[in-house]
């Protein structure tokens, strides 16, 4: 039980250290430093900026695309085993996803350079981390049907995709405004990785046919392969029986956490560009990367083909063979033909990349008006900084997944009230959702900021039935660009 | 002022959970969880020519016993719930014969014994479906064989010939088993 608890803080950790997934609240929401996070070419109206350590920013997202918490556990006084086969077996497909990420910011600051004042440095840590499951349509069919039922049907192991990670990100950026209309912004990052485990681009499947010879014909064609890193040793902490556990696991973390475990380099890059006085576009692609796996490494493969009808006696040919261990021969013959193994071999993982992109129209009383909204940095009161009082928009996201690209939509209206205060709402449609309305708070009070954005509101009135849910909020220390 | 902004904050997070509501959820209910799949397979086949029978000095041409674990396998032994062995015997040859199947446990002991007896061509094909657990018989029998033994017997002469273009007597069998997985 305690080597349970202990296995599920760890994932939470690790889930807690979520790979941002779609922020449309946060993103080109440049009253936030966080945005930053999201577009390095974001508009920065700051002096410098920091971060509250481990409360600049918090977020979680969790996501289920087939079916909600309420379909299977309502307490409805509907048998489960059925509820499981009328609204999992038979209705989700295999591309519906449970998936689940977080991000929690360690340190995280910036500061505009006295020399280039154009520029814009930021830095910081932060640990995030995803886990995201395909459901396995085919193979749980397998498993609660069995194919005595299902004869000829070939049970797609394909099916079978997942993926998780954590990992720490040490991350440096420029933001530099270029001219009036343009900012570009970059950012490196080194990655460490705590841990990573992926299952995809599987193939291959289970057939159950009438026999050529006997009354039935399994056959197995697989091409699987499950690669880990950092797990083993997780395991091993959690399997020792000792009253260093809890000690261990904290070691290894924080060892795996800062450059102990397995390595990777990356980078972001980002725009904005005012189209004309009140029309803005925006850009950005993060985590163009890779992380190098070569230690805590323990992969798992099962490839072959195999055709069983059973024992085979064939007379003549059998007799006298003197061997009566027919049994464990078919044995050896499967697993030489469909072989299980293990490997330690290093693998290269690409980051999950993500693109954003988005356009903003600016409207209403209180605009910078005639004079560009987008000058000297120096030239403008900080207050009068910010380009809009209301804009409206709509934002772009995709991020590259294990069965391919995925897309979300959003259309957004922001709105500053006074000086103290911005809200942001989103609709968002994406594969998890289309009624996913989201609002964003920015307070700001002398130099300290708070910030709060949650996703898929109407979710909220029952988050049991919700398919999504995100949150994230944060405190930061900012000082606006003088005068 | 900044408490203030330190409030409100707290405040507002407090208040997006407050507000949330959800219906009742009951997680227990995972225990009521049924997974019962039926697994098919075939067991063993055996399969010989005329000429084969007719070399046999005495009546019995083939008899062997082998090893059989699948039945007594951890996972199959713990969650079978019932089960049905299926045996098909054809014979186009032109002799009766006896086929004998018999499931031994460790010691070699006897613990069932399925007898065939099917004439000699033109024969219709013979099909016999034994049910084990759930009213057949007992599923200890499965749990216990370590050993199959197949006996077969030519109760007629062995030196005629069938007219079909390639005699043979065949024993077909497969299995078809429930397994409690949850």
């Amino acid at each position: 039980m305690k080597k349970c608890k202990l296995l599920i803080l760890a994932s939470l950790f690790g889930s807690a250290f979520l790979s941002a997934q779609n922020k449309q609240l946060l993103y080109d929401f440049y009253e936030i430093p966080q945005s930053l996070m999201l577009n390095p070419g974001v508009k920065t109206p700051y002096k410098w900026h920091a971060g509250i350590p481990v409360l600049s920013g918090i977020g979680f997202q969790a996501g289920t695309s087939g079916i909600t918490v309420n379909d299977l556990f309502a307490n409805d006084g509907i048998d489960f085993t059925t509820k499981v086969r009328d609204r999992a077996l038979y209705s989700m497909s295999p591309r519906d996803e449970f998936s689940g990420s977080g991000q929690i910011e360690v340190f995280y600051g910036g500061f505009r350079s006295a020399n280039r004042p154009e520029d814009y440095y930021s830095f910081g840590m932060y640990g995030e981390g995803f886990t995201s499951v395909f459901w396995p349509k085919d193979l749980a069919i397998l498993a609660f049907e069995g194919n005595a039922n299902n004869l000829n049907r070939r049970f797609d192991l394909g099916h079978l995709t997942l993926q998780g990670e954590a990992v720490n990100v040490f991350h440096f950026g420029v933001n530099r405004k270029m001219s009036d209309k343009l900012n570009l912004g970059v950012r490196a990052k080194i990655y460490s990785s705590v841990f990573e485990f992926k299952s995809k681009r599987n193939s291959g499947y289970f057939v159950t046919t009438p026999g050529d010879d006997n009354i039935l014909e399994n056959t197995l064609v697989a091409e699987l392969e499950l690669q880990t890193s950092g797990f083993k040793e997780l395991i091993d902490i959690l399997d020792e029986d000792n009253n260093t556990t809890q000690k261990d696991l904290q070691k290894w973390l924080l060892g795996r956490s800062f450059f102990g475990g397995n390595l990777g380099l990356g980078a972001d890059f980002g725009f904005t560009y005012q189209l004309n006085e009140n029309t803005f576009l925006t850009g950005s692609i993060l985590d163009v990367g890779f992380i190098y796996h070569s230690n805590g490494l323990e992969n798992y493969t099962l490839n072959g083909a195999a055709t069983n009808e059973g024992i085979e006696i064939i007379l003549p040919e059998d007799l006298f063979q003197g061997n009566n261990d027919l049994w464990q021969e078919l044995v050896d013959d499967l697993e030489r033909l469909v072989p299980f193994g293990t490997d330690q071999n290093s693998f290269v993982s690409l980051r999950p990349i993500k693109l954003n992109a988005s356009i903003r129209y600016n409207f209403g009383e209180g605009n910078s008006g005639g004079a560009p909204c987008y000058c000297g940095y120096d030239a403008v009161n900080a207050r009068d900084f910010f380009d809009y009082v209301n804009g409206v928009g709509g934002h772009l996201f995709v991020i590259n997944r294990p069965k391919g690209p995925q897309a979300a939509l959003t259309a957004f209206y922001q709105r500053r009230l006074g000086n103290v205060l911005a809200l942001k709402t989103t609709y968002t449609v994406d594969k998890y959702s289309f009624s996913n309305i989201g609002l964003g708070l920015n307070l700001q009070a002398g130099p300290v900021n708070f910030y709060i954005l949650a996703d898929n509101l109407l979710g909220y009135r029952n988050v049991a039935d919700s398919h999504y849910a995100s949150f994230q909020f944060g405190f930061n220390i900012i000082s606006w660009n003088d005068n | 002022m900044k408490k203030c902004v330190f409030g409100l904050g707290i405040a507002i997070s407090a208040l997006v959970f407050v507000v949330g509501c959800s219906e009742e959820q009951n997680f227990d209910q995972f225990d009521d969880l049924s997974v019962t799949p039926t697994l098919a397979t075939s067991i063993f086949y055996l399969e010989s020519d005329e000429s084969t029978i007719n070399l046999a000095s005495s009546g019995s041409f083939y008899s062997e016993v082998f090893t059989f674990e699948a039945f007594n396998e951890e996972f199959v032994a713990e969650r079978v719930l019932e089960g049905v062995i299926t045996y098909q015997v054809e014979n186009t040859t032109s002799k009766e014969i006896d086929i004998t199947v018999e499931f031994l446990d460790e010691g070699g002991n006897v613990l069932d014994t399925e007898a065939f007896t099917i004439e000699a061509d033109p024969a219709p094909l013979l099909e016999r479906q034994i049910a084990y657990g759930n009213g057949g018989r007992s599923l200890d029998i499965l749990r216990n064989t370590t050993n199959i033994r197949v006996g077969a017997i030519n109760q007629s002469d062995n030196s005629s010939t069938s007219s079909q273009p390639d005699p043979k007597i065949i024993l077909r069998s497969s299995a078809e088993f429930r397994f409690r997985l949850k």
